[in-house]
């Protein structure tokens, strides 16, 4: 893995591309992993039911992707000091969400900032409002 | 329902275990059908486990304030992580309504949360959420 330490990002650089394919069998792993076994995740009748297209994913996978993504790219997960977005569009199972970050600042302490996003293979914008920031390096 | 008169109200979930095989059933599911690639890390969005359900279930089961789950969407999530979790880890989990607002048929619901290590006192997570309650159809 090539991954940069966080003393050797600079502004402008982007988060290596990283898509993944979400499926139901996914999402039904993530629900009893995670203990969040709300139907509209699980039952498609019930999903439709709440005007749905169907299940969705839950938008903490999604997030924790993005997470992964992010951290894969920063040298690991312990260099991800925060993480935020918005769930602006449902992701469908079997829809590859694709992660993409950019740095846009590095301050004084050498905390760097990134605007984050996911969109869907289908052309949705899932995830927005993306920010991210990088511990310093120690 | 949810209204203004319910911001400041608190929920606790105290002792969450960041349980090391819990978290790495989250980093499997995650993983999907690839390997999971820090199998010994607790993944950063686990804070879902151990900080946002746990207080969500209180919040939930307050029946004054009188969720609606079907229609509820989560709309926003941010998470901060000042200290690293460590597997093994017991964490107090607080969460606060910080906002209600209703605007076109919907209930947005803001909270704010936080999860501290009372053995260290360390402050492992903050967070903030925005919940969307829909009007029934």
């Amino acid at each position: 893995m090539s991954a940069p330490a966080a003393s050797e990002v600079a502004v402008g650089d982007s988060v290596t591309p990283f898509s993944r394919t979400v499926t139901q069998e996914q999402v039904h792993a993530y629900a009893d992993a995670s203990g969040d076994h709300n139907p509209i995740h699980l039952d498609p009748d019930f999903a439709r039911s709440v005007g749905l297209p169907g299940t969705i994913a839950h938008g903490m996978l999604e997030m924790g992707i993005l997470a992964e993504a992010i951290a894969s790219w920063a040298g690991g997960s312990a260099n991800l000091l925060s993480l935020s977005c918005r769930f602006s569009k449902p992701l469908l199972p079997g829809d590859t969400i694709i992660c993409t970050g950019t740095v846009v600042s590095i301050d004084d302490s050498g905390v760097a900032t990134l605007e984050v996003a996911a969109s869907s293979d289908r052309g949705d914008r899932v995830l927005t409002n993306g920010r991210a920031t990088l511990r310093p390096s120690r | 329902m949810p209204d203004k008169s319910h911001v400041g109200r608190r929920y606790t979930a105290a002792g969450q275990r960041v349980a090391p095989e819990s978290a790495r059933a989250v980093a499997q599911a995650i993983a999907g059908a690839t390997e999971v690639r820090e199998p010994d890390a607790v993944p950063p969005t686990f804070a879902a486990v151990y900080c946002l359900g746990p207080t969500l279930a209180k919040l939930f089961s307050d029946s004054e304030v009188g969720m609606d789950l079907a229609g509820l969407i989560h709309g926003e999530q941010s998470f901060e992580w000042p200290e690293p979790v460590r597997p093994g880890d017991v964490v107090d989990a607080t969460a606060e309504i910080t906002g209600v607002d209703t605007r076109r048929g919907m209930t947005f619901v803001r909270l704010a949360m936080e999860a501290v290590r009372p053995a260290d006192s360390a402050v492992v997570c903050r967070g903030t959420s925005l919940m969307i309650v829909r009007a029934p159809a």
